[in-house]
């Protein structure tokens, strides 16, 4: 029978080699095993304490909408990132002066202090929270650090970095950090418009202006994010300084850009000009520009639009046409049953079907 | 060189093999938790409220359908929930021979849409466009049954949004799931595809076709799957991510920049693995044509599917996918030890192709050989049972180090007897389940050797857990 004369380990040595890696594995995996109970163990344990947590200050966090409550208890170091957190979460949430009094909770803590000790963690995790919570409380003393962070190659880390500083002093951070957005290819872009909303348009729409214009000049590969970022800044004080740079740059992603800042009618006839431009891209900017500060005389450069070689021209032309406030939908229907061309005449039907059924 | 000195290279051929498929998927796990503890402390403040600035890029998301007719309707309206600021939904019913158009019809108040369809991508004839009355953002597309990859390019046709998103009918997803698995295009505008983690959904409890609370099942086929799950999506992707060279974003759910993939020409229509074959298709296109991009991974759990509880339907499944994956590979060869090939042509592809594409073979051989030499006298017990320990303690420790990533993350198993059930499934996993897959996955090799033809893949779903709801 094989196996009658068993020896373990076997008297290879090449193969005991093996034999007792596979022991080995097998005892290492055993020891993973009682990790994985270990870890469990502890995540019921800290999870049992941040309820606890959270019994005792969600209420003192909620009662600080009023006013700050007068008796704190005391924060063990264990509960400082829950502290953290639960601080941020209300800051995210509430606006004016409760926002204020959570500043006030947190000082009375002593976890002003707490966080800008865990700003110099090597933990990321620690130091994301530190980032948000001195931005937070406007605090001014890890100015310094916070400014080395927006160099830092995490994305996140460095944007959290930007957005505490323009929390705690837009006015002395903005002029520097708008070319800092400007370069930095690796923030989203969705993210710094939320941020530069939340400081408030009017704000940063002149730094944006003049970083535009500055990146006009001397680093164009900036501009299209910049000009962008300009729909953040709802002012008046944006389109002069558009108007000139579309004027003299053939730069599509910066036309594109521009056009979607476009809602002067004095601007009608530089937007009529990009109509007939030679990139696809750029007429489908006209078209939509058009949509919003076309005149009555538009109609017919819009109805020739539905014959572009273009898909989408055609599709944002139909879409235009259907938003103008003077077309009624019985005209659009004339001009489509004239339509010589069947692929713009399916179009203007398709934009009329969609603006019916909103 | 005598018979026995031929029978002693063979046996230790074998060994090396497993030492080797096992060393590969250490270092992925490896890798895999460094990437995993990253992207957890980047993400730490992510569940902060925050609100939408308006410049994420809008998401069109493609739903094939096929005799769907009794789901189709609540996982519809789960994705009209789903929580992200602009999306439009495509429902494309791929010729279903039952009620799946009459019930969104039914349900959606669906009216004839006079769509300017333009066909960028060939395919099979559209029967007719409709458009919800009660949801603007939905459209329903009739057309010629063509299979899953001529639905989704015909959604990619219709879609009006940069990137879209296919979702497979009957996958459960989270109100986050469609913000979660976008965020590496905000976070890094090459990103061209991503894909989340799938998990097992047999067991949780679903309403309207979200998922309310997590399970286990009882069925010990579909838990074994929970562990191999894991393992797949923990390290068997999240790995492959920090080096660019992800091969695999699942067809349950997964993001994609419609113009590479247009410009790619979209999904293949003749694969059975048609997610994947894009998948390798866009690295072998961007490497060789020397264009900057990404294809990541999100670890978060996005996207809960059903798994099959028959022997014979997971069969079924399997030897489906491992036809894809021979497909695949086979169809995109150039992209193997490319000079441009970088991390995919270089160490993915051929880490597929050894151990996954040609494994089976290797492993099946493997398992004979020793078992018959064993049992006819020519190996030794000591070379017999060294294999079986090697053997079974790497697969033991690679199975067990994926609960240890998932107690690390997500944890998503919340009641200690759960992980009890799994820890035990980690060990059962490796006494003749992992072995029975091997033997599937030959037979799927084999077919695809013979060139058999593939189909929708239709799978005998339960969805126990919806009558819980």
């Amino acid at each position: 029978m094989p196996g009658d004369n068993l020896t373990l380990p076997p008297s290879d040595p090449l193969l005991a080699l093996v034999f007792w890696t596979g022991i080995g594995v097998i005892i290492l995996s055993l020891f993973m095993l009682a990790t994985v109970f270990a870890l469990r163990i502890g995540l019921v344990l800290k999870q049992r304490r941040e309820q606890r947590f959270m019994a005792r200050w969600q209420p003192l966090f909620a009662q600080c909408v009023d006013s700050v409550p007068e008796r704190l208890p005391p924060i063990a170091q264990a509960d400082h990132y829950t502290f953290l957190k639960l601080l941020s979460h209300y800051h995210e949430s509430l606006r004016g002066s409760a926002t204020h009094n959570l500043n006030l909770l947190a000082i009375a803590t002593g976890m002003d202090v707490v966080a800008r000790d865990m700003l110099m963690h090597s933990n990321m995790r620690a130091r994301m929270i530190a980032v948000a919570t001195l931005g937070h409380l406007g605090d001014k003393t890890r100015w310094n650090e916070l400014r080395l962070l927006v160099d830092d190659p995490s994305p996140l880390l460095s944007l959290a970095a930007m957005r505490a500083l323009l929390e705690i002093d837009a006015a002395a951070s903005l002029a520097w950090l708008v070319t800092v957005i400007g370069a930095r290819e690796d923030w989203p872009l969705a993210k710094v418009a939320a941020i530069l909303e939340d400081i408030g348009p009017d704000r940063v729409a002149l730094p944006l202006v003049a970083a535009a214009e500055a990146a006009f000049e001397n680093a164009p590969r900036q501009l299209p994010r910049l000009l962008r970022l300009l729909e953040v800044a709802h002012s008046d004080r944006v389109v002069p300084a558009v108007r000139r740079i579309l004027q003299n740059t053939n730069d599509e992603q910066v036309i594109v850009a521009g056009l979607r800042l476009m809602r002067d009618p004095r601007d009608i006839g530089m937007v009529r000009g990009f109509a007939a431009h030679s990139g696809w891209i750029v007429r489908v900017g006209a078209a939509r520009a058009l949509g919003s500060i076309g005149m009555p005389e538009d109609r017919k450069l819009l109805t020739n639009m539905l014959g572009d070689p273009s898909w989408w021209v055609r599709y944002h032309a139909a879409r235009a046409l259907v938003a103008l406030p003077f077309v009624k939908i019985d005209e659009l229907r004339k001009i489509r049953a004239v339509l010589p061309d069947r692929f713009a005449a399916d179009m203007l039907g398709q934009a009329i079907a969609e603006h019916q059924s909103k | 060189m005598t018979f026995s000195d031929w029978l002693t290279a063979t046996q230790w051929l074998f060994l090396l093999y497993f030492i080797g498929i096992n060393s590969g998927y250490v270092m992925l796990n490896l890798l895999s938790l460094g990437s995993l503890r990253k992207y957890l402390e980047e993400h730490s403040l992510d569940d902060l409220p925050r609100s939408y600035s308006g410049f994420e890029p809008p998401v069109s998301v493609l739903v094939p359908a096929y005799n769907e007719e009794a789901t189709i309707a609540s996982s519809v309206r789960s994705m009209l929930q789903l929580n992200y600021p602009e999306f439009e939904i495509i429902v494309i019913n791929d010729g279903s021979k039952d009620g799946t158009l009459a019930a969104l019809q039914r349900e959606f108040a669906l009216v004839p849409f006079p769509e300017a369809y333009w066909q960028r991508i060939a395919v099979r004839t559209v029967r007719g466009i409709y458009r919800s009355t009660l949801h603007p953002s939905l459209r329903v597309i009739d057309k010629e049954n063509g299979g899953k990859a001529d639905a989704l390019n015909t959604g990619i046709n219709a879609s009006r949004y940069p990137l879209f998103c296919g979702v497979d009918a009957d996958s459960i997803l989270e109100r986050e799931s469609l913000k979660r698995v976008v965020e590496p295009f905000l976070e890094n505008p090459l990103t061209i595809a991503s894909g989340g983690t799938v998990r097992i959904a047999n067991g949780c409890q679903v309403s309207s076709g979200f998922l309310i609370s997590v399970g286990l099942p009882k069925n010990p086929l579909a838990l074994l799957q929970i562990i191999e799950y894991l393992r797949a999506f923990l390290f068997g992707r999240l790995g492959w991510s920090p080096l660019n060279a992800v091969l695999i974003i699942s067809g349950a759910f997964g993001v994609f920049r419609k113009e590479s993939v247009i410009k790619a020409g979209g999904y293949r229509h003749d694969t059975i693995g048609e997610d994947m074959e894009l998948v390798v298709r866009l690295h072998r296109i961007h490497r060789l044509q020397r264009i900057p991009y990404r294809i990541t991974f999100v670890p978060d759990p996005i996207c809960w599917t059903e798994a099959p509880e028959s022997l014979r339907v997971l069969k079924s499944q399997r030897v489906r996918w491992q036809r894809g994956l021979s497909e695949s590979l086979t169809l995109n060869l150039k992209l193997l030890f490319h000079p441009r090939g970088g991390a995919p042509g270089w160490l993915a592809f051929p880490f597929m192709a050894l151990f996954e594409w040609a494994g089976p073979l290797i492993e099946v051989t493997g398992y004979g050989f020793m078992m018959a030499g064993f049992a006819l006298g020519v190996i030794s017990a000591e070379a017999f049972i060294t294999f079986m320990v090697i053997v079974f303690g790497f697969g033991f420790m690679l199975s067990v180090s994926s609960l240890l990533l998932e107690e690390l993350s997500f944890h998503i198993y919340p009641k200690p007897r759960h992980l009890a059930i799994l820890s035990i499934m980690v060990i059962v996993e490796n006494l003749g389940y992992r072995q029975l897959n091997s033997l599937w996955r030959l037979w799927g090799l084999v077919l695809w050797a013979f060139g058999s033809k593939g189909n929708w893949g239709e799978m005998t779903r339960t969805a126990s857990w919806q009558s819980k709801s």
